[in-house]
């Protein structure tokens, strides 16, 4: 099982890139919770999430998205979820939450997206 | 596969071990006949069920075992998951309203949604007076 690991990083304009590694459950959300928190505290309200190698989310990990959405989109900001894999994709489908939530492929367009 | 295959583990109530019941519940669905396609939402079905005794059943810092039963044939996935907690009975959770939920950005609460979407038939019964027990069944199509 791929180890559980969140990278932040400044892109251009303004927009922080957090990439979160492994699962994402009831045990690891805490930890991803706070990292997200601390980009948010720090006055950052245009975020690309790359979700590229989740390999799992449960609700505990897609509430910390839910959790956020609105004080960014009230900040002037969003959240772009970034290539997440067949399986992540799948449960926010399965929580309706793919209507809510801003899908991209690339870092270009996740980026542009949010300009 | 022919016949009935079973299978059962024993967790305490901490959320380290949900990685450890995920790996058990998937390597069951492969042995299974469900799709493969079925194999991320039933550990998911399973993952929030448990979460929900770790986080629910216990008061904090006591230590309780959950036990994951499955049973599989040619017609049914059944996973029966008990636990000596609380009582908590998920049939009476009524089904979240998501917009509501997205609007007042609230993170919890999704997991019984999601066991309904996911399975087939979630029943709970209070076995025996001691014991909580959830049953999940998807049907093999």
């Amino acid at each position: 099982m791929p180890a559980f690991e969140i990278r932040t990083e400044p892109l251009q304009n303004g927009i922080t890139l957090i990439t979160v590694r492994g699962f994402l459950d009831a045990h690891t959300y805490e930890q991803f919770e706070k990292a997200f928190d601390t980009v948010i505290e720090a006055g950052t309200y245009k975020i690309v999430v790359d979700l590229s190698a989740l390999d799992y989310i449960s609700s505990a990990g897609a509430g910390v998205f839910i959790s956020a959405l609105d004080k960014l989109r009230d900040n002037d900001g969003n959240v772009v979820l970034m290539k997440p894999t067949v399986n992540v994709r799948e449960v926010f489908d399965l929580l309706g939450l793919s209507q809510i939530f801003t899908f991209k492929n690339t870092r270009e367009e996740a980026v542009r997206a949010l300009q | 596969m022919g016949g009935t295959l079973k299978d059962r583990i024993v967790v305490t109530n901490d959320t380290k071990f949900l990685a450890v019941v995920r790996e058990f519940i998937a390597r069951l669905v492969l042995q299974s006949r469900l799709s493969r396609d079925d194999e991320n939402k039933i550990i998911l079905a399973v993952d929030e069920a448990v979460t929900n005794i770790i986080e629910h059943g216990y008061d904090d810092g006591v230590e309780g075992s959950i036990e994951i039963e499955v049973e599989t044939d040619e017609a049914h996935f059944k996973v029966m998951i008990r636990d000596t907690g609380r009582v908590f009975n998920p049939e009476s959770i009524p089904t979240p309203d998501l917009t509501d939920h997205v609007k007042l950005g609230k993170k919890k609460g999704l997991g019984i949604f999601l066991m309904r979407q996911i399975m087939d038939e979630v029943r709970y019964r209070f076995k025996d007076g001691v014991k909580n027990e959830l049953t999940l069944v998807k049907y093999v199509r």
